[in-house]
């Protein structure tokens, strides 16, 4: 509902123009009043039959919430870090994480694992596709 | 002859040994995608497509329609030697498949599907090489009206074929079109909702979308629970179907391959709906209907051959209008768009090397599938059992390194990540990701042609009905959204699937 209310205020704000010549904010601020519409729709329709636990998936049991937190932490940093710390470096680092803490497997399968598939990646991204990786304050790359 | 001058310059693009190496390249990945549960041919077409931009448009499109119909033939693996099916199409494979598997005859099984897959992918190649010419020549006469308004009915069959809330479908597709629309206006070079971001001056990009809502959030579910996957132990043996098969089979082969290639042409889910009638078709047209669900191979053939002839019948729409019928045919708009080809009713004369070749090289593509999945059927039950908790760090590098070589931006990789979470809890709260991509590639054109179209009118909204092709679209997309308020329809469209099927 909020997101819909931006979408329409911001719309207006960007000039609605005429039926003659529509202006920027037209087709926003029209899509913003169906969004509206369809949020206030859902919202009494969660109020006369609110969802049971167990109904939606997300309050199901048996979920391993750590595992999706720790990944998106780890996903977050690693865009925090990758150009200082170079493509390499933060990619090992990351997939050991992710080899070894997310789902458990050996140090050495997963620093080895960790180190070939970030030169695979390297070699067909950087050295085929000629995409610009970056070096890192260690210049690697 | 026209039509084999045409033919001609098909094959002479195909055949040229660096688009063989796309072509295949393709169906190997799209086997590979289909065989593998996790990660879909919207994800890996994603995935691939930042490799694609050194390449020639004809290799680019080669290869990314190459990953769609490759994972068509792979899914059917998966179905039928884990019960799991490797992408959505090949849901119902799993109730046949898997039993004939478990009675020793995976091998007819996966070699039916095989089969039926070629024959079904082969005719519906035919269909669109014979159909999209004089389609695109009737697609000339329309303009922005017509044009906003078939892509209004594409969505609002894309929404009506959702899976649940047609409310939440629809929330989705508008919070999509803003999303879309979101970068420079194309008549005056305005920012819009750029929040003074320069990376969003040229739009929120389909990639970091694509990727974040099908690739990342699809690794989140996958990891938050323990999933088992029992490959069947028994040797594969025997692929060839006696010829009992091949009499049981015929029939659901040809039916399939038509219910295919036609709804295929229409917006929506394509390759998945079709193989749920085709096998609700299978099963009602049956003189056993008691079979279905033992081991059937009717019901293998039918609905793996539909979902193949549903790839021919989705490019029509998208080569001869310009408008995505699905997800993936939007991510090939994306591609064309990428590769400054603008695909439509033009695109036959101003770019024949490229509608004929990527059609040509279809037919090539399906000799190559066939080739990949039989004799090579051991090599993809070996990949079958490589364990998730290795796939799962790869398939995530692959999206982060992908979606930032598009821009070589990292605002990429956050809005993936932020996609990422979006898709997650989408799933988790019942709201489809598909009417939003779609929504997202139409809306810049659904703007256009809407403003264009006022502009023409001088503000007068009676030009969307006062010209007949415009008018009946309209109708029959009102028609589909007051449909669920109509007693008797409302309850059929949330029926058909389960009851048709089961």
């Amino acid at each position: 509902m909020a997101v819909s209310i931006g979408v329409c205020y911001g719309g207006y704000g960007l000039d609605l123009g005429t039926l003659h010549d529509p202006g920027s904010g037209f087709m926003f601020f029209w899509v913003g009043i169906i969004m509206i519409g369809l949020s206030i729709g859902l919202l009494i329709r969660a109020i006369k039959r609110p969802a049971v636990a167990g109904e939606l998936k997300i309050f199901r049991t048996g979920i391993r919430w750590g595992k999706v937190v720790s990944t998106l932490v780890a996903l977050m940093l690693y865009a925090y870090v990758f150009v200082p710390l170079g493509f390499i470096l933060s990619t090992v680092l990351l997939l050991i994480f992710l080899f070894k803490a997310v789902e458990p497997q050996r140090w050495s399968w997963a620093i080895l694992g960790a180190m070939i598939s970030t030169l695979a990646a390297y070699g067909v991204f950087h050295l085929w596709l000629r995409s610009p990786l970056p070096k890192g304050f260690l210049g690697i790359g | 002859m026209e039509f084999l001058n045409y033919l001609g310059i098909g094959f002479s693009v195909a055949l040229q040994p660096i688009n063989l190496f796309y072509c295949f390249v393709g169906v190997f990945i799209g086997t590979l995608v289909g065989v593998l549960p996790g990660i879909g041919p919207v994800g890996a077409m994603s995935l691939l497509l930042p490799t694609t931009f050194k390449a020639t448009p004809e290799a680019a499109i080669i290869m990314l329609a190459g990953i769609y119909y490759g994972a068509m033939y792979g899914g059917s693996t998966t179905s039928i030697l884990v019960n799991i099916p490797g992408e959505a199409a090949s849901v119902v494979t799993c109730l046949d498949g898997y039993q004939m598997a478990q009675q020793g005859r995976a091998g007819p099984a996966l070699g039916i599907a095989a089969f039926g897959s070629f024959i079904a992918g082969t005719l519906s190649i035919l269909g669109l090489m014979l159909l999209a010419p004089p389609l695109s020549k009737f697609a000339l006469r329309f303009g922005p009206p017509e044009y906003f308004t078939l892509m209004v009915l594409g969505l609002t069959i894309l929404i009506y074929l959702a899976h649940g809330s047609m409310s939440k479908a629809l929330i989705m597709a508008a919070f999509g079109i803003i999303l879309g629309l979101v970068g420079l206006d194309s008549i005056n070079a305005r920012p819009r909702f750029t929040f003074g971001k320069m990376e969003l001056i040229d739009g929120v990009g389909l990639v970091p979308v694509v990727m974040g809502l099908f690739g990342v959030s699809e690794v989140l579910l996958n990891i938050e629970q323990v999933v088992r996957r029992d490959v069947l132990r028994t040797k594969v043996k025997g692929l060839l179907p006696t010829v009992k098969d091949w009499r049981n089979s015929t029939g659901p082969i040809a039916r399939g391959s038509l219910l295919g290639f036609f709804l295929g042409i229409l917006p929506g889910g394509g390759a998945i709906i079709s193989s749920f009638i085709s096998y609700a078709v299978e099963k009602r047209v049956s003189k056993h209907p008691e079979r279905f669900g033992t081991g059937a191979i009717e019901g293998v053939a039918g609905p793996e051959s539909a979902n193949n002839a549903a790839t021919g019948g989705a490019f029509i729409p998208l080569m001869t209008l310009g408008i995505p019928p699905n997800v993936i045919m939007a991510m090939l708009l994306g591609a064309f768009m990428i590769h400054g080809v603008t695909p439509g009713p033009l695109m036959m004369k101003q770019n024949p090397g490229i509608f004929w070749g990527v059609i040509v090289s279809m037919y090539i593509g399906n000799i190559m599938l066939l080739i990949l999945n039989l004799p090579l059927i051991t090599i993809w039950v070996q990949v079958l059992k490589v364990p998730y908790k290795i796939l799962f760090p790869l398939i995530l590098l692959f999206c982060l390194i992908g979606v930032y070589s598009v821009n070589n931006v990292v605002f990429d990789i956050y809005l993936m990540l932020i996609f990422g979470i979006m898709g997650y809890l989408m799933k988790k709260f019942g709201y489809e990701g598909a009417p939003l991509v779609l929504a997202f590639v139409l809306g810049p054109l659904m703007e256009n042609n809407l403003r264009k179209s006022l502009i023409i009118s001088q503000g007068d909204f009676s030009i969307f009905f006062t010209r007949p092709l415009a008018a009946a679209s309209l109708i029959l997309a009102l028609f589909l959204l007051i449909s669920p308020f109509i007693p008797g329809l409302g309850k059929k469209r949330k029926v058909i699937p389960k009851e048709e099927v089961l």
